[in-house]
């Protein structure tokens, strides 16, 4: 019966674009991280123009805090969380397993089937459990090659004809040559696994197969990727660096490309405003000539914590910054977070070359790898995988580990440890 | 003295029941989670999956293998340095007592948070100070962050730079109880002074500086702040990741309260029993 | 006398070539701190060397009150330290007294658990002493989970145990030949005559306090109770924030500190040698 409410709700609200007929009010907090953070508070006047009642506050804590304090408030039987909690889909599982109680079911606030479906099931899977629905998709990510054109001229390399790591190689000496103090790329070796994450999941592999049941690190693919960093980092085209310092290399012009998720778009135009028309953006390269060039990095979700106390109205936020055409695309433009709401890929502003990005239409470019994206599941056992796979690599690159293989079955062996699965034949 | 145990539990009460209810029960219910599997809701019987992991885990023997680098290393040095700075300080030929005073113990003020932000500025890769001042003497710059020795040494360096100027207090006052009329009488005997360092001063001070050992042993086996905010996590990959940061993420970041307290408990033998030992080397060596 | 003058002259030029520079190392990241809380983001991350104070730090310090509410987390800081300060003074003064003043029965035990606890690291009981609080007390986010449980504090208690065990016996005696009671003769008499003692107590206890991080940084989730240096703990890896901001944090964190060390110096140094007392 309720459901049906919500769903009558929804349809008024869609009909007259105005206050629906038993309007929400109150304070919501939500917490979030950098662009994320800011491109919820994009939404908040489109949110308030229908919830005029509904003060929402947005807190950006970083992302790291975000995890750290939703478990930690979770684990206190859900002390000092706020209504709204953003989840990144691949750690998302470990809270349904170890607190299934600190979250809402969303269904039981009105997110319907038919609102579930309008986003693609990769997303889904890992917020589903049963008929519980812990969060709402939010973003994907995508994964582009963003690069300096003025760069790339400058050693007069053509991103188009870049089709293969070897070639990014190759080029990115070249870069590196015609343009002194500047490095090809940054890789946050020091403290984070992503460059192996985009590289496998291109190449069709993760930590664990796509229904968590098994340990696949060291299958050929990901091996594969694992080779191919370590190629580029003895050859000296990436160093390490952490968000920070990749945000400073470039804003102080020093670095000439970024692999990152589509969501990186917004990053990059809000903290190198000056550097307006300078960027663009390529598809990955892949590791042979007609191999795979598609990959997703990061994509969030929206959970509502289980003490919120004021469900409803944090509900009708989430279900306005994510569950319509209007929010999604008001994250896009503001701060370049990618939907996964599939109705909002249609919109016209997809369309639109971009002033910052020199024209460019960068979201065809970036939209267009979406559908060539192999899903890559986190499962509850995500941070222990990566936190091995963070040591492992960082001995690898030291050349602690003979062949790459080697590096990957010590890796799995590790993690089989930790969790007790079993690894992939 | 006449016995007064009323009185006496009258004016320790408030004390052993904050005691009781955050030290010793916390001790007492870890050690029953520690044989539990805590990963999945609900928590089950399953040691296999806390001690048994324990003794076969990379990741922890690496925490501990860098727990005892740093202790191998760091805390000897700064030992010795600290009563090197102590006798220094002590020298009735300096000048500016005050503020050589004040350069070496004002470190120890400096809240975690604060000095791990200023360390983590001067020693970025790219734009920091320290690589800065390196590179104009013609060296090529360090990759603090990125290489898992210099990462190390930098964790080294700033647990040194923050601790010494204490242990110096304390061997300091350890130094200034030493009677005057000691050294008159060697320096009568003409005993040189490097001498009359290492067969006076030295021997006198050994209780002292065996406490200054035990203290910095337990800050080692617990050290967090630093490889938790100066290298990012204990970052590069797992380099500096010491017992206390494995700890907390086994316990706040994935949340295996039955393993952490596995570990916990493994972290708080370790400490005794080196201690102990040093105790006691200290001790048999008169 | 010629010869004995010019070795002292050498051995002082000794002294200081090795002092001076070591000072400068030692002063340096402090020196760094204050320079940087003074500089625009843009001339932290440029390629040129900046060793001077510029003119930022008013700037530095609007951006990071905007971030943080940063001057709420140091009132939220000042009264815990101090309520816990004052809490803990009392505790241990107490306990102390009762170890130093009185034969009873258990004392041995007492005092060799006391001392035991000295030599476990206290990481051994945070992870027990979290999930109580905050999971089965329910008291995450409240002054009393901030203050209470680290007030269990071994050194102090020795410490005070120390200084009332110096004092003679008779003062105490006497007091109780006139039928005053025990807590009186504890208030009235021990504890003025301890008064050194406690000065030099309750700054290490307030600075302790002060500097905390693990302990707030897990049981305070709320952003209006958060102390400042888990505050500023938690600016380092967010990009928004301007490093400049967080070195004003910085300093605010410091400077007080810094002011208290070197105004009450002499009981600063007896609080951290009374580590070392027997």
């Amino acid at each position: 019966m309720r459901m049906t409410l919500g769903r009558a709700a929804l349809a008024l609200v869609l009909a007259t674009g105005s206050a629906p007929a038993f309007a929400q009010s109150g304070e919501i907090t939500v917490w979030s991280w950098n662009v994320a953070a800011s491109s919820l508070e994009s939404t908040i006047e489109g949110f308030n123009a229908q919830y005029p009642d509904v003060k929402v506050t947005v807190q950006d804590l970083g992302n790291q805090q975000v995890f750290d304090r939703t478990l930690a408030g979770c684990a206190a039987g859900g002390a000092g969380l706020p209504d709204v909690l953003s989840i990144e889909n691949h750690e998302a599982e470990i809270f349904w397993a170890q607190f299934p109680d600190c979250f809402t079911n969303l269904k039981e606030l009105g997110y319907t089937e038919e609102i579930a479906a309008g986003f693609p099931d990769f997303k889904r899977v890992e917020l589903e459990v049963g008929d519980v629905a812990y969060a709402m998709p939010w973003d994907s990510g995508p994964v582009v090659m963003f690069y300096r054109r003025d760069f790339y001229e400058n050693a007069g390399v053509d991103p188009e004809e870049i089709k293969t790591w070897d070639d990014f190689i190759k080029a990115g000496k070249a870069v590196a040559e015609a343009n002194p103090g500047v490095v090809m790329t940054r890789a946050d070796f020091n403290g984070d696994t992503e460059w192996f994450r985009m590289l496998a999941n291109e190449q069709g592999c993760g930590f664990f197969s796509s229904d968590g049941s098994e340990i696949t690190v060291n299958q050929p693919a990901c091996v594969a990727a694992l080779e191919t960093v370590k190629k580029m980092y003895d050859a000296g085209i990436i160093t390490a660096a952490d968000w920070d310092e990749k945000i400073q290399a470039n804003t102080a012009g020093t670095v000439a490309s970024q692999l990152y998720g589509g969501w990186y778009e917004g990053t990059i135009r809000s903290t190198s405003p000056d550097l307006a028309g300078k960027w663009g953006v390529y598809r990955m390269p892949s590791v042979t000539e007609d191999g795979p060039r598609a990959a997703n990095l990061g994509g969030s979700s929206l959970a509502i914590a289980n003490n919120s106390d004021n469900e409803e109205a944090a509900w009708a936020f989430v279900n306005y910054a994510l569950g319509t055409n209007e929010g999604q695309v008001t994250m896009l433009r503001e701060y370049g977070l990618v939907p996964s709401l599939l109705s909002a890929l249609d919109d016209p502003y997809m369309q639109e070359p971009q002033p910052y990005w020199d024209g460019q239409k960068v979201w065809i470019d970036i939209l267009g790898t979406l559908d060539q994206v192999v899903p890559s599941r986190g499962t509850p056992f995500f941070g222990d995988a990566d936190g091995i796979m963070n040591a492992v690599q960082s001995q690898y690159l030291n050349d602690g580990f003979d062949s790459a293989q080697a590096a990957a079955d010590d890796a799995a062996n590790q993690i089989a440890l930790v969790t007790g699965l079993p690894i992939a034949e | 003295m006449r016995m007064r145990t009323r009185a006496a539990y009258g004016f320790l009460a408030p004390y052993l029941l904050i005691f009781a209810t955050f030290w010793v029960w916390p001790i007492i219910y870890s050690f029953y989670l520690s044989f539990l599997a805590t990963r999945i809701q609900p928590w089950s019987f399953n040691p296999a999956v806390t001690w048994g992991r324990l003794v076969v885990d990379p990741a922890f023997l690496n925490a501990l293998r860098n727990t005892l680098i740093i202790l191998v290393i760091q805390v000897p040095v700064m030992i010795a340095l600290a009563t090197l700075l102590a006798v220094l300080l002590n020298s009735q030929l300096l000048k500016a007592r005050g503020i050589m005073r004040f350069a070496f113990f004002a470190p120890v003020v400096v809240g975690e948070a604060a000095y791990a932000a200023v360390f983590r500025l001067m020693f970025n890769a790219d734009f920091g100070v320290i690589n800065k001042i390196i590179g104009s003497i013609g060296l090529p710059p360090v990759a603090w962050f990125g290489n898992p020795t210099a990462a190390m040494a930098l964790i080294m360096m700033a647990v040194t730079w923050r601790w010494v100027g204490y242990n110096a207090i304390i061997i300091l006052s350890g130094l200034q109880a030493i009677p005057q009329d000691v050294y008159e009488a060697a320096t009568l005997d003409r005993v040189s002074k490097p001498r009359q360092f290492f067969f006076i001063t030295l021997p006198l001070l050994r209780p002292i500086i065996l406490f200054c050992v035990v203290l910095s042993i337990i800050g080692t086996m617990q050290l967090f702040a630093e490889p938790f905010l100066i290298t990012n996590r204990g970052g590069p990959g797992q380099a500096t990741e010491t017992l206390g940061l494995f700890l907390y993420r086994q316990g706040f970041t994935v949340l295996n309260f039955g393993y952490a307290s596995a570990v916990a408990y493994t972290i708080a033998a370790l400490a005794i029993l080196i201690s102990l030992a040093n105790l006691w080397l200290g001790r048999s060596a008169k | 006398m010629r010869s004995k003058s010019a070795s002292t002259f050498r051995r002082s030029i000794a002294l200081h070539a090795v002092l001076v520079p070591l000072a400068i190392v030692w002063l340096f990241p402090i020196w760094m701190m204050v320079v940087f809380s003074t500089m625009p983001e843009n001339a932290i991350f440029s390629p040129n060397i900046h060793l001077i104070p510029s003119d930022r730090f008013w700037e530095n310090f609007l951006i990071l009150q905007a971030d943080t509410d940063f001057l709420r987390t140091i009132f939220v800081s000042v009264v815990v330290a101090l309520v816990y300060t004052v809490l803990s003074v009392m505790l241990t003064s107490m306990a102390g007294w009762a170890l130093a003043r009185y034969s009873f029965a258990g004392k041995g035990l007492v005092l060799s658990i006391i001392l035991g606890t000295l030599t476990l690291p206290y990481f051994v009981v945070v992870i027990p002493q979290f999930i109580m609080v905050a999971r089965d007390f329910g008291l995450s986010n409240t002054w009393f989970a901030l203050i209470v449980p680290p007030l269990f504090n071994s050194l102090g208690v020795l410490f005070m145990r120390q200084s009332f065990s110096m004092m003679p016996a008779e003062l105490f005696d006497a007091a109780r030949v006139e039928g005053v009671r025990e807590w009186r003769i504890f208030l009235f008499v021990g504890m003025p005559l301890a008064r050194p003692t406690l000065a030099a107590l309750s700054i290490i206890l307030f600075l302790a306090s002060w500097n905390n991080y693990l302990w707030p940084l897990l049981i305070n989730n709320r952003p209006d109770m958060m102390t400042a240096p888990v505050a500023l703990g938690s600016l380092i890896g967010l990009t928004k924030v301007s490093w400049g901001g967080i070195m004003v944090g910085a300093v605010l964190l410091t400077a007080p500190m810094i002011a208290v060390f070197v105004l009450l110096q002499r009981h600063f140094i007896a609080g951290i040698a009374a580590g070392a007392v027997k």
